[in-house]
């Protein structure tokens, strides 16, 4: 019974490939922007918090949801540790752990709401999306601010030799390896893949709503870290770009939005294909704008190949 | 329950196919409860007299009802509000929401969602006034142009979905990254052209005392009302909405139906960007933004079920209105930015529940209904 869950599909492993011909690609015309320490801290540091954004929807693709308020809250975090630049010593600690709690605070309000209203989570993340990028205008109006030193010196610089952006993405799938036969995650896919049945069989669907979306908010509030951290300062709409990023993310992997399938470190690695874009372009000297394009058209071609393969699929069952 | 029961139980490991199935059977149970609310349900087993006709029309007439309560809200607070002047202003801001809303209220009958709104509305906008230089000359050409692309860009999304299957809001959302990033590589980053002050004048100017722009929304409200409510394709289309397969077998050519609403949802993108272009008197290229959700979140707040099949176009124009009043009403009530913010997403949240609510209907089966909507739920 489990072979089919251990068997990757087509979908999932796509992302790899991706990756491997972006990498090729860049390594032929311009092998100085993946070469060196520094080179790789740097994509690193930008790849970590799509990544972890990528993980948490993924998960929330499983049950069939969507979670658009890690933008909010993306947004508030980044805007609360911007103007706390005067913190010092365990306070700062304290305040960082904070935001992990108001992250999740925010996803289970999310569950919450989903669960017990039983609206679209597309149409209650939206709104509670609009809702906190409105208390991060309220707590940061414009774009600055500094963040807190310790908060600082906990993220940036190396562990051993290893950048710690390195180690955190690495972290991330070794999660990933921890959670993908746990009961949550299986409960999780098994939600989005027949609710009903999914209910039949004893799964606590309420519960594992709130949990859900309760471990995306933890996930966005991280990444809102991470970001504050990474750019020194904060904004009030930093968190709205990584809303359709992490939805492309997802896709790139393979995850399917019908629920269900897909898998946390292919979405990740899609996140890595769908970064290494830009790359790409700026090796080729053209347009940087060609990226967007070329982002826009990788999930086009991503979302076809996998539609298409399920169609195979089905043709050989039939 | 063991968990080795629970887990040989878990419909993730099943075939596709066996999935599919339960899906469909899903579908079927609910037909009953989605018929309700679509015309053709309506006439075979329907409800009788005045109270049923206020049963099947309650999603409309609630909204309409949240219409009059935030327009007298807006009276009471300044006097000059129900002023003529003012409902025209409305309106007209109303119109832009309006005309997007209609592709978007097929799409989303159809259980889909068009997120390349945006992109394909500056691009009919940018295009135009780079074209056009500033001169009328050679409007008609120009317009048959952007609406050729907008049928071409809403064929494409259309095939994607229909004939390839790739879910709606991923093939629009990549499409409206590949139309951002085309335009982007197409005008540099910048736009210097303004438009053709012709088509500024005619955009602005009123007829018979109504505004173009209201003028136009008329028209395609008409059209819309006519299409959904009186013609052959309407049927189908809530027919493919509320169950695909029923509608194959029925003999309605599912695929074909499922490229309407994209192509009608590009051609009033690119109306609205032309609109908005000779409403601001300029193009540029973050005017689309504001429009990602706009449409999805008027027709949703005009009660039309986003998993498609129940609702109509008449509770758009309400969703329109109702968003229109309210981003005029807030900052009347709050002065910062943040706090406008804030009460639109609490009000957007409320008023999605509200719709949500009424749609499901209300007494009897309360149990059923809610379990039935909360697994519909977490199919978005």
């Amino acid at each position: 019974m489990y072979s089919r869950l251990s068997v990757p599909s087509l979908s999932t492993v796509m992302p790899y490939i991706y990756v491997a011909v972006l990498a090729i690609a860049i390594l032929a015309v311009e092998p100085a922007l993946i070469d060196g320490p520094d080179a790789i801290d740097v994509r690193f540091s930008a790849v970590f918090p799509l990544a972890i954004v990528a993980f948490a929807q993924t998960l929330n693709l499983f049950t069939r949801g969507i979670d658009l308020s890690i933008g909010g809250t993306i947004s508030v975090t980044t805007s609360i540790l911007a103007v706390s630049g005067s913190v010092k010593g365990a306070d700062a600690y304290l305040e960082l752990l904070g935001m992990i709690g108001l992250g999740i605070f925010i996803g289970a309000v999310n569950g919450l709401v989903i669960a017990y209203s039983g609206l679209q989570p597309f149409l209650v993340t939206l709104a509670t999306w609009t809702i906190w990028d409105g208390i991060a205008l309220a707590v940061l109006p414009i774009e600055g601010g500094s963040v807190p030193g310790p908060a600082t010196s906990l993220i940036l610089g190396p562990i051993a030799g290893v950048p710690k952006s390195v180690l955190c993405t690495g972290a991330l799938f070794v999660l990933w390896a921890w959670l993908r036969h746990s009961r949550f995650v299986r409960d999780l896919r098994a939600m989005g893949s027949d609710a009903e049945r999914a209910r039949l069989i004893g799964v606590r669907m309420f519960t594992r709503t709130v949990q859900c979306y309760a471990f995306s908010g933890a996930c966005a509030a991280i990444a809102g870290i991470w970001i504050a951290v990474q750019e020194a300062s904060g904004s009030p709409t930093a968190g709205d770009e990584y809303i359709l990023t992490s939805i492309a993310a997802v896709v790139i992997g393979g995850a399917s939005i019908f629920g269900g399938t897909g898998s946390a470190a292919a979405s990740m690695v899609g996140a890595v294909a769908y970064l290494m874009i830009p790359d790409l372009i700026a090796a080729t000297n053209i347009s940087s704008f060609w990226s967007v394009f070329l982002q826009g058209f990788l999930l086009i071609v991503a979302v076809t190949l996998s539609a298409l393969a399920i169609r195979v699929r089905d043709r050989k069952l039939a | 329950m063991t968990d080795q029961e629970r887990e040989g139980a878990t419909p993730a490991v099943l075939p596709e196919d066996d999935r599919r199935a339960a899906d469909t059977g899903e579908a079927a149970a609910g037909a009953d409860e989605a018929a309700s609310a679509n015309p053709e349900g309506e006439q075979a087993g329907g409800y009788a007299g005045l109270a049923g006709l206020a049963r099947r029309y309650r999603p409309t007439i609630i909204a309409y009802g949240l219409v009059l309560v935030l327009f007298a809200i807006g009276t009471i607070h300044t006097p000059g509000f129900a002023g003529w002047t003012n409902i025209r202003t409305l309106l007209v801001f109303g119109s832009f929401i309006g005309i997007i809303g209609f592709g978007q209220t097929l799409c989303i009958l159809t259980g889909g969602i068009d997120l390349s709104v945006p992109w394909t509305l500056t691009g009919a906008a940018v295009l135009s006034s780079v074209l056009l230089k500033g001169s009328d000359a050679n409007f008609v050409p120009v317009c048959l142009l952007v609406a050729g692309l907008a049928i071409g860009i809403g064929l494409i999304n259309g095939i994607g979905v229909a004939y390839v299957g790739v879910p709606p809001i991923i093939m629009t959302l990549g499409m409206n990254g590949a139309l951002q990033g085309l335009l982007l590589v197409y005008t540099n980053g910048g736009i210097s052209s303004s438009p053709p002050q012709g088509l500024v004048n005619a955009v602005t100017d009123q007829v018979l005392g109504i505004p173009v722009i209201l003028l136009s929304w008329i028209v395609v409200a008409v059209i819309a009302i006519v299409l959904l409510s009186a013609t052959t394709f309407g049927r189908r289309l809530y027919a493919v909405g509320t169950n695909a397969s029923a509608a194959k077998l029925a003999g309605v050519r599912v695929q074909r139906v499922l490229l309407v609403p994209y192509i009608v949802s590009a051609l009033g993108a690119s109306l609205a960007g032309l609109l908005l272009m000779g409403f601001t008197g300029q193009a540029y290229l973050t005017m689309g933004d504001p429009y990602l959700f706009t449409g999805a979140v008027a027709v949703a707040v005009g009660g039309t079920s986003i998993l498609g099949g129940k609702g109509h176009y008449v509770g758009t124009i309400a969703g329109a209105l109702i968003l229109t009043l309210v981003s005029a009403l807030l900052p009347l009530f709050w002065t910062s930015a943040a706090g406008v913010q804030i009460a639109d997403g609490a009000i957007l949240l409320g008023a999605v529940y509200a719709a949500g609510r009424r749609a499901r209907g209300n007494g009897t089966g309360w149990l059923r209904h809610s379990l039935a909507s909360f697994v519909a739920g977490n199919k978005a």
